[in-house]
């Protein structure tokens, strides 16, 4: 490489003096000898500082030896000639020296260039987590841009070691052999041998087998985050072309690792935070529902069951029943809110599995119906559903929990002897369910806490029993079928409008060809 | 309401004060009661004393309540109600198709108890059933021999599923009868396919036989399990 330098040089050289001697040898121009600038500044640009001094020094010896009197000797007889000789040299030189210090920061700003993009696309990456996937493409861009054979990550997740490698796999053999041994070698000079001011915090580590280091060492820099190790960046096969340019950049790398690290870890302990929060909040409520709402029909239970066990008063056969009957349906009361309750938890925990066939939307509504008349004997029901509803594909009982739950909370607040609707009809995607009351409506206030769990609109005077849940199971169920669900006031003379979607799948042929009861 | 005097049934539960409770009220009722509390003891009782009724729940300290099903099952075919809690909810539609006849969810109402205890009752003791040529449930009228379904005394069209359909329910009457067992039964056990379309055909058959006492509030609905057909 440097031979090719001085090479370039002294041909730049010769072919200026060629052209001094054959074609300006007739005109006799003055200082012609300034055209050797150009052969100077030719190599300084092409070759750098060295080939540029060279190229000086040998144009002012040839000027010298071929064109200055008397010819073919170094020695000068007119001392003005001398003067400009020198002059020469001297120009040579410094221009020589500039352009080749142009070309070094130019070179410069590459490299730092380069740096700047390949440092942008690991923190970029980075910027996802400090996951395994995330860690793998770090690795797969710094193997692209380095030249080693191997690259390997290795981090700290809680106790156990994430490892990511890119490269040859033969090299990255001899990096899974080294790693263990890595974390108890000491500091060493970075891996390229030509530049020792390299700032990386380096640790080489020698095959055992091997006495001598050798390009197949292991070249390990830890990432750190505020001074504790938590992983480490490693080499294998670095060649020589290793510089410091390459050194930065990993040194960068690894301390971007570091601080991606520390913000997952950060980002982990704040969602835990959360969670915690939401917990928190959800068992204040839970026990503040059981505190009140479950205790209060064990309250009846409780006296009615003593009273009939009361020896010294003669109950009349009417009012056993009325204590037998308060028991029943305090009882049957505790276990709905206990089945809610349940039901909650599972959509909570995710673990609710819609066990979905193919359904007559009618079917399910006039089952839920049927099991409704006790809750609302009160109230008119109303039920209007399209003709030409296809057969849907959901899980009948939670559908019908759905239904049971909009129409127990219509019965619920709307006044005696009003009327609660039950509408569907489908569009080309869906089929809109809609269960609406002329109650009183929802507070604007209220409507984005409707479906959260325990939350209840205060306003009413006695508070509703129940747990504030059925609303929040209606939520979690129609989103496990992948609806949604909504609530807005009426604008038609009052009241609440609940309505909820199914998506429409595909009716299969077999059961499209048994075809639509006419009807 | 009509049931063998003194019937004799198997109680098996680990809970006392359930024990407890349906002892109390069958013997009021006149069954003769003998009550286990674990499936070891249950089995044991059960080839001593041949119960005409168990009342078994599934959940059970020692043995699988399903266990104790199965080993019942493969000696005789005493009419078995299953009790089943919240954590065995899904051992009930299993125990159905073990071959239990009916199922109770915890917690029950006593008037339940005693309603399913009787039709399973009746059905072991009328295993003939569905024999007869013409069977009527409220205005409906269902003619097996020559397959002919009227309402109100005009005939009803139905297509070759839906009257397997209802002939399955009408020599059925008051038995639990599961998704699977109904799809085995009308398209077959290697039709698995078809058991979704289930539902959309019991819906139709409802829709056709619907009158003011058809048959479209009969076949009711059990979520989840099956269908049962009520005769009362």
């Amino acid at each position: 490489m440097w031979l090719l330098g001085y090479g370039g040089a002294f041909a730049a050289v010769t072919l200026v003096s060629l052209f001094i001697g054959l074609v300006l040898g007739q005109v006799n121009l003055a200082n012609s000898s300034m055209l050797y600038l150009l052969a100077v500044l030719a190599s300084a640009v092409a070759f750098g500082r060295g080939p540029a001094i060279f190229a000086s020094v040998t144009a002012f010896l040839v000027f010298d030896w071929f064109f200055v009197t008397p010819q073919h000797q170094l020695t000068v007889t007119d001392p003005d000639e001398w003067v400009s000789l020198l002059f020469f040299l001297l120009t040579a030189t410094v221009t020589g020296q500039l352009a080749a210090g142009q070309r070094a920061r130019a070179r410069e700003a590459q490299e730092r260039e380069r740096e700047a993009v390949v440092l942008y696309d690991v923190v970029r990456l980075l910027g996802e987590g400090s996951s395994e996937q995330v860690l793998q493409a770090v690795a797969e861009r710094l193997r692209q841009e380095l030249p080693v054979s191997g690259v390997g990550i290795e981090l700290e997740h809680g106790q156990a070691m994430t490892w990511v490698s890119a490269g040859d796999p033969d090299a990255l053999a001899g990096l899974r052999l080294t790693r263990d041994a890595a974390r108890v070698l000491q500091p060493g000079p970075a891996p390229s041998t030509h530049d020792h001011a390299a700032p990386g915090r380096w640790v080489r580590v020698v095959h055992p087998t091997r006495r001598t280091p050798t390009h197949d060492d292991v070249h390990l820099v830890p990432v750190r985050v505020s001074d504790t190790r938590v992983g480490a960046l490693l080499l294998v096969g670095t060649s020589d072309r290793f510089g410091a340019s390459e050194d930065r950049l990993v040194s960068a790398a690894a301390a971007q690792i570091g601080q991606a690290h520390e913000r997952a870890r950060l980002r982990e302990e704040a969602t835990e935070a959360e969670i915690l929060r939401r917990t928190d909040q959800l068992r204040a409520a839970l026990l503040n529902a059981v505190s009140h709402d479950l205790r209060t029909p064990l309250a009846t239970i409780m006296a009615s069951a003593g009273s009939l066990r009361q020896q010294d008063v003669p109950w009349t056969e009417e009012e056993r029943q009325d204590f037998a009957q308060a028991i029943e349906e305090e009882a049957a009361h505790l276990n709905h809110l206990v089945g809610n309750l349940l039901d909650l938890s599972r959509i909570e925990g995710g673990s609710l599995q819609p066990n979905k066939s193919w359904q007559e939307l009618e079917t399910v509504v006039d089952d839920v119906v049927d099991r409704l008349k006790p809750v609302t004997r009160l109230h008119h029901l109303s039920i209007q559903l399209a003709q030409d509803l296809p057969p849907m594909w959901f899980d009948p009982v939670e559908i019908g929990e759905v239904i049971y739950n909009l129409v127990e909370n219509a019965a619920k607040y709307a006044p005696p002897e009003s009327q609660i609707d039950i509408l569907a009809r489908a569009s080309d995607a869906e089929v809109s369910v809609i269960v609406q009351d002329r109650g009183p409506g929802i507070p604007p206030a209220a409507i984005p806490h409707l479906f959260d769990p325990f939350y209840r609109v205060i306003d009413g005077n006695p508070r509703p029993r129940g747990l504030g849940l059925g609303l929040a199971i209606v939520k979690g169920l129609v989103e496990a079928h992948g609806g949604r669900v909504w609530v807005e006031n009426r604008l038609d003379g009052g009241g609440a409008r609940f309505t909820f979607t199914l998506p429409l799948s595909e009716v299969p042929a077999e059961m499209a060809s048994v075809g639509h009861a006419p009807r | 309401m009509s049931h063998p005097t003194g019937a004799r049934v198997l109680v098996v539960d680990d809970e006392p004060g359930i024990l407890r409770a349906v002892q109390t009220n069958l013997s009021r009722h006149d069954f003769r009661i003998e009550t286990a509390s674990t499936g070891q003891e249950a089995l044991e009782l059960y080839n001593r004393i041949h119960p005409d009724l168990v009342l078994l729940d599934l959940g059970l300290p020692d043995i699988d309540g399903l266990e104790v099903l199965r080993a019942i099952r493969q000696r005789a075919s005493t009419p078995i109600v299953v009790l089943s809690a919240h954590e065995t909810e899904r051992d009930k539609v299993v125990a159905l198709d073990l071959g239990a006849d009916d199922y109770l969810t915890k917690p029950f109402g006593v008037n339940e108890l005693l309603a399913r205890v009787r039709v399973a009752l009746r059905h072991a003791a009328r295993p003939a059933a569905g024999t007869q040529p013409v069977v009527r449930f409220g205005d409906v009228e269902i003619d097996m021999e020559r397959r002919r379904v009227s309402v109100a005394g005009s005939d009803v069209h139905v297509t070759p599923t839906e009257w397997d359909l209802l002939k399955l329910f009408a020599t059925n009457p008051d038995k639990l009868l599961t998704d699977r067992m109904i799809t085995d039964a009308v398209w077959g056990s290697s039709y698995p396919a078809q058991a979704h379309s289930l539902h959309v055909y019991v819906a139709r058959l409802r829709k056709k036989l619907e009158s003011s006492d058809g048959l479209r509030r009969r076949i009711v609905t059990e979520p989840g399990v099956g269908y049962r057909l009520v005769t009362e």
